[in-house]
């Protein structure tokens, strides 16, 4: 079967992928700015806990749990992920350069015990029967992604798209010189918890659907790729989206076609767009 | 006008103050030379003043019903220079006012960007990204900033740091063609005394070392008697060409 016989079988992964994939590129220019690559990372793990704790405390309340029909909605995996997420968000959003612990120190640790605790939670005995179930929600699977995933990342990138087109002036403001900002009026923090909010939900998400290399290489090689390319960090943002969804594509196609791990295959087609910035940047050099 | 006093105002953090208390009032029009050596206390006051910092007693009062506004322009180490951004996006974001959310009127802005950018001499390297722009060429995109801020005070935290002396009276020269232009108060912040005995009206001394404060006209405040007293060596203030300069003498230091 050729690639395109197979168009029913693809078509919902490369629409999940592509929407993933321009979300996540277009909020790693952020993230490269702010120079706060391992908060993708660090939040990957805290809403990993968040799943894991849902089913934790299923047991342990003894009520039903995600994979039982009559679940309480107040339980659900999502639910968590995103609380977690974004209760991380705040604490990352809180820390200013200049303190005891830089921001780099904070996120570091945050990402070293949300990962220790995620193993401890998934060993526990109380959810060992469903740690496979876990381990699905937690590292999804970009080549089973189900129209109704397509449909929330969809609403996702939606949302966090709405929150940066009202505040994206705020945010590169306050990335650029919070303390500028904070002489004429600005709520810095505030607008801070915007962006690391949107981080943590995009990235939760994303996570959820595609799987934590893929979700961490489109956060990373995308938004390197365009900053490599331009003199304006206002043009790195739609085309790092580009280049995202542009890798997220042939990856796919790549994977499909040559029988490649489909998260590997696109963070390597991905890369190839670091090529013209770095051969740009060697021209300008010479 | 009057647009910010300090009433018995001390500033520290932690309700630890690091000076005796500060009086001053920042009036429009005029000049004040915030001085001090490194790690004396004058970027927490300037803080306190930015109202960034609460004091720890005293209390600021702000004489036009509002807080006045601060054109702010950081030490340039602080300016990251590899952000990807040409002068002119810079000073665009001084037009950010608090509270307007969406791209707002970017034509606008990005107008009133490029007269503050005419107005420090940088319009022709207003596409130019920041990180080919030399250090004072920076300093001047910064002051652009700050003044397309509209503001009532302009502050100047070390401003020279790193600058040869031509780029150093240039810029000190600007600053004083904005204040009388746009009729400014000027705070500048900076360990070099010898560069605002000629540069503004009024000077606040301050060691958090010896506890010291003392501020008043630049003529009673920049004396060898005051100073020889203030720092415990011999220090000459003179002139030369019609221009204050100070010094330490070292024939006086090196007596036994």
């Amino acid at each position: 079967m050729s690639f395109w016989d197979a168009y029913d079988f693809w078509r919902d992964a490369v629409a999940g992928t592509l929407i993933a994939a321009a979300m996540l590129g277009y909020l790693g220019v952020h993230v490269l700015l702010r120079r706060v690559v391992f908060v993708g990372a660090a939040l990957t793990q805290v809403s990993g806990v968040g799943i894991a704790a849902s089913f934790w405390l299923a047991s342990f309340l003894a009520l039903p749990d995600a994979h039982q029909p009559d679940h309480p909605l107040w339980l659900s995996p999502q639910l968590f992920a995103l609380a977690f997420a974004l209760g991380a968000a705040l604490l990352f959003s809180l820390v200013r350069e200049g303190r005891r612990l830089s921001v780099e120190a904070v996120v570091g640790l945050g990402w070293v015990l949300a990962s220790a605790a995620l193993l401890l939670v998934l060993s526990s005995g109380r959810i060992v029967q469903e740690a496979h179930e876990v381990d699905d929600l937690l590292y999804g699977n970009a080549v089973l992604i189900s129209p109704a995933q397509v449909r929330l990342l969809a609403g996702v990138a939606s949302a966090v798209l709405a929150v940066h087109l009202l505040f994206f002036r705020q945010f590169m403001f306050v990335s650029y010189d919070a303390e500028m900002a904070r002489t004429l009026g600005h709520r810095t923090r505030l607008i801070d918890l915007a962006l690391f909010a949107t981080l943590g939900v995009g990235i939760s998400f994303a996570v959820r659907v595609l799987g934590a290399l893929p979700a961490f290489g489109f956060l990373v090689v995308p938004a390197a790729s365009a900053l490599l390319l331009v003199r304006r960090a206002h043009h790195a943002f739609p085309l790092a989206a580009l280049f995202g969804a542009a890798g997220g594509a042939l990856g796919y196609y790549l994977a499909f076609t040559q029988n490649y791990p489909t998260g590997a295959a696109m963070v390597a087609a991905s890369s190839l767009f670091l090529l013209p910035g770095a051969l740009l940047r060697l021209v300008r050099r010479s | 006008m009057d647009l910010l006093s300090l009433l018995g105002v001390r500033v520290g953090y932690h309700r630890r103050p690091l000076l005796p208390p500060v009086d001053l009032v920042v009036r429009r029009g005029t000049s004040l030379g915030i001085v001090g050596p490194n790690g004396s206390g004058k970027s927490t006051l300037l803080r306190t003043m930015l109202d960034l910092l609460p004091p720890v007693a005293g209390s600021l009062v702000y004489p036009l019903g509002r807080p006045p506004r601060f054109g702010y322009v950081p030490q340039r180490a602080e300016a990251d220079r590899s952000f990807p951004m040409t002068a002119l996006d810079l000073v665009v974001m001084g037009r950010l006012r608090p509270g307007r959310l969406g791209p707002g009127s970017v034509r606008a802005d990005r107008a009133a960007a490029r007269d503050a950018l005419a107005r420090v001499g940088l319009i022709d390297h207003a596409l130019l990204p920041l990180a080919t722009l030399s250090g004072g060429q920076r300093q001047r995109a910064l002051l652009a900033r700050a003044i397309v801020t509209e503001p009532d005070v302009l502050v100047l935290d070390e401003p020279t740091t790193g600058m040869d002396l031509v780029a150093e009276r240039a810029l000190l020269d600007l600053v004083e063609q904005l204040r009388v232009e746009l009729d400014l108060a000027i705070v500048i912040v900076t360990h070099h005394l010898a560069l605002v005995a000629n540069s503004v009206s009024e000077v606040l001394l301050v060691d958090r070392e010896r506890q010291l404060v003392d501020h008043g006209p630049v003529d009673q405040v920049v004396t060898s008697e005051r100073l020889s007293a203030l720092y415990g060596m011999g220090v000459v203030v003179g002139e030369l060409l019609g221009r204050r300069v100070v010094f330490v003498d070292r024939r006086k230091e090196q007596r036994p």
